[in-house]
Formats: C-alpha cells, sequence, structure tokens
C-alpha cells in the first residue's frame, strides 16, 4: 500500500519535473516543441492511475493517450498532419465534454 | 556495413530493446567520436558515458526529449576553456559546438554500424544536467545521444531533395543531379 503511494507520489513529481524542464526549454526551443510538450504532458497525466492509487482508469483518456502516442511525433516530419492531429484532439475532447455534462446533468 | 548505408539507414529511435550494450561496443563509439574533423585540432569534445541505471533515470528525467529507455546515454560536453585557449574566440563559440556536432554524428553513424539505435537530444535541461552529472565551470553539455537495441524504427523523414537546396558555381543557380 505504502509503495503504490510512493509510485504515485514519485511519478507526480516527475511529471512536474517535466513541466518544470520543458517550460525552461520552451524559451529556446523551435515554437512548436511548445505544444509537443503539453501533448506529450497529456499522454503522461493519462497514465497516472497505472501509478497512483486511488485514481480509476479512464477509458476516454486512455483512448486519448494511445492517440498522442501514435500523432505526437509528426511534429518533426508533418507539421500538417501533427496540426491536424491537434484539432482532432481537442474535437474529441469537446464530444467527451458534452457527453460527460449531459450524463451528470441526468444523474441531478 | 557501408557508410552510405549508415548514412541512409540511421533513424531518430524512441523504442528500445531492454538489452545492455557491451562495453566493448560503448568503446568503439567513443573511438570513433575522436576521429571527428575538429577545426585547429583544438579536438574540445568530453565526454559522459552513463549507464548506472539510478544515474540514467534522473538524465531521463530532467530531458523532456528523452523517449524510451536505454541503458546507455553519452553526454556529449564542449570543454569551453580548451577551446578557448587553443582557438581562441571562435575556437570557444563556434567551433567547439562545431566539433561536437561532428563528434556526436560519428557516434550515431558507428552506432548504426554495429546494430544499435541511437537519438540525438538537444532538449534536456541544460541546469540539470550540470548538477547531475557534477559538470565543473567551462564545460557545456552539448548532445546527449541516447543508446540502445531498437526495438521499433521509424520510417524516414522527407528529406528536401538536391535540386531545391543545391546551386551549382553561384547561389541560385541550378544545380540538376544526373539522376533528375
Amino acid at each position: 500500500m505504502t509503495k503504490a503511494r510512493n509510485t504515485g507520489n514519485e511519478y507526480l513529481f516527475e511529471l512536474a519535473l517535466f513541466l518544470a524542464t520543458s517550460a525552461r526549454n520552451c524559451i529556446d526551443e523551435p515554437p512548436l516543441y511548445g505544444p509537443f510538450r503539453l501533448l506529450d504532458a497529456i499522454s503522461r497525466l493519462a497514465a497516472l492511475p497505472e501509478h497512483a492509487e486511488g485514481l480509476d482508469e479512464d477509458p476516454f483518456l486512455k483512448e486519448v493517450k494511445a492517440f498522442v502516442d501514435e500523432k505526437k511525433f509528426l511534429v518533426t516530419t508533418d507539421v500538417e498532419g501533427f496540426t491536424r492531429a491537434a484539432d482532432e484532439l481537442v474535437e474529441r475532447f469537446a464530444k467527451e465534454l458534452k457527453r460527460r455534462s449531459a450524463e451528470n446533468r441526468s444523474n441531478e | 556495413m557501408d557508410v552510405f548505408e549508415a548514412i541512409e539507414g540511421r533513424r531518430s529511435v524512441r523504442k528500445f530493446k531492454l538489452k545492455t550494450v557491451e562495453r566493448e561496443f560503448t568503446e568503439k563509439l567513443l573511438t570513433a567520436a575522436c576521429w571527428a574533423p575538429s577545426g585547429g585540432n583544438i579536438q574540445p569534445w568530453k565526454f559522459i558515458v552513463v549507464e548506472d541505471r539510478t544515474t540514467l533515470e534522473m538524465v531521463r528525467k530532467i530531458s523532456p526529449g528523452y523517449f524510451g529507455q536505454t541503458p546507455l546515454a553519452i553526454l556529449v560536453c564542449s570543454d569551453k576553456m580548451r577551446a578557448h585557449r587553443v582557438g581562441g574566440t571562435m575556437g570557444r563559440d563556434y567551433l567547439s559546438i562545431a566539433d561536437c556536432a561532428m563528434a556526436t554524428e560519428n557516434i550515431v553513424l558507428a552506432a548504426c554500424a554495429l546494430g544499435l539505435g541511437t537519438c540525438i537530444v538537444k532538449s534536456f535541461s541544460h541546469a540539470a544536467m550540470k548538477e547531475i552529472l557534477e559538470i565543473p565551470e567551462g564545460v557545456e553539455p552539448e548532445l546527449l545521444v541516447v543508446v540502445g537495441y531498437t526495438d521499433a524504427s521509424p520510417a524516414p523523414p522527407r528529406r528536401i531533395p538536391l535540386k531545391e537546396n543545391t546551386y551549382l558555381n553561384k547561389f541560385g543557380q541550378s544545380f540538376q543531379p544526373a539522376g533528375a
């Protein structure tokens, strides 16, 4: 039990460290690396339930992680494809937001 | 492996197998690096071979551009003091970086010839790298090469064709490759 909590804490620390180093590097790096790091952060964030106790696996975020991991490296080879993927990701989130909102309303 | 096969076959690998890189291979990579061209023969490079698992994990965590897990990473650093002493301002500000880049290219081509995958990473925290690897003042981390056995190799990216970036005799005058 303690071990799982430590693992979650370690993962959280690693995630925060990733964001800190990314923030600093984004000052000097190619502009598109900013969105790239944010997408990568989503992927890492979506993996949090694997490491932290008390968080349920979220099927939507699991799908998002797979999608992001498949598309994120387009940033170096196909900027248009990368942009389309970012657009599609936001659309997926918007649809999921609507679905969750409707579900919440019906549960009220 | 023919040098052209290595040049065209090298990829930036981001998924590696969990297999140790033989020390003999690591030494070959470093020897190849040391044979890189060097302006004024300054040889400004310093290499830090990272194979200790805990240290490697710390390096990975402070490097947003380090993907996958590898058994080995080589940090190519420039010794700015030496570069300045031997090569003056140009040595310190330009040649030291160019030389380290050429040494890095030798590492990744040699790795390719040895059947290893690599990825050159510049997206690491400079300050954190200096802290973790205890790099002294006057020595700067330039490029990190992560090394391992390739698990998945990406498709070749598009390259700008010669006719779009190469000129004949003067800038702007078309260079027509024989095969075009």
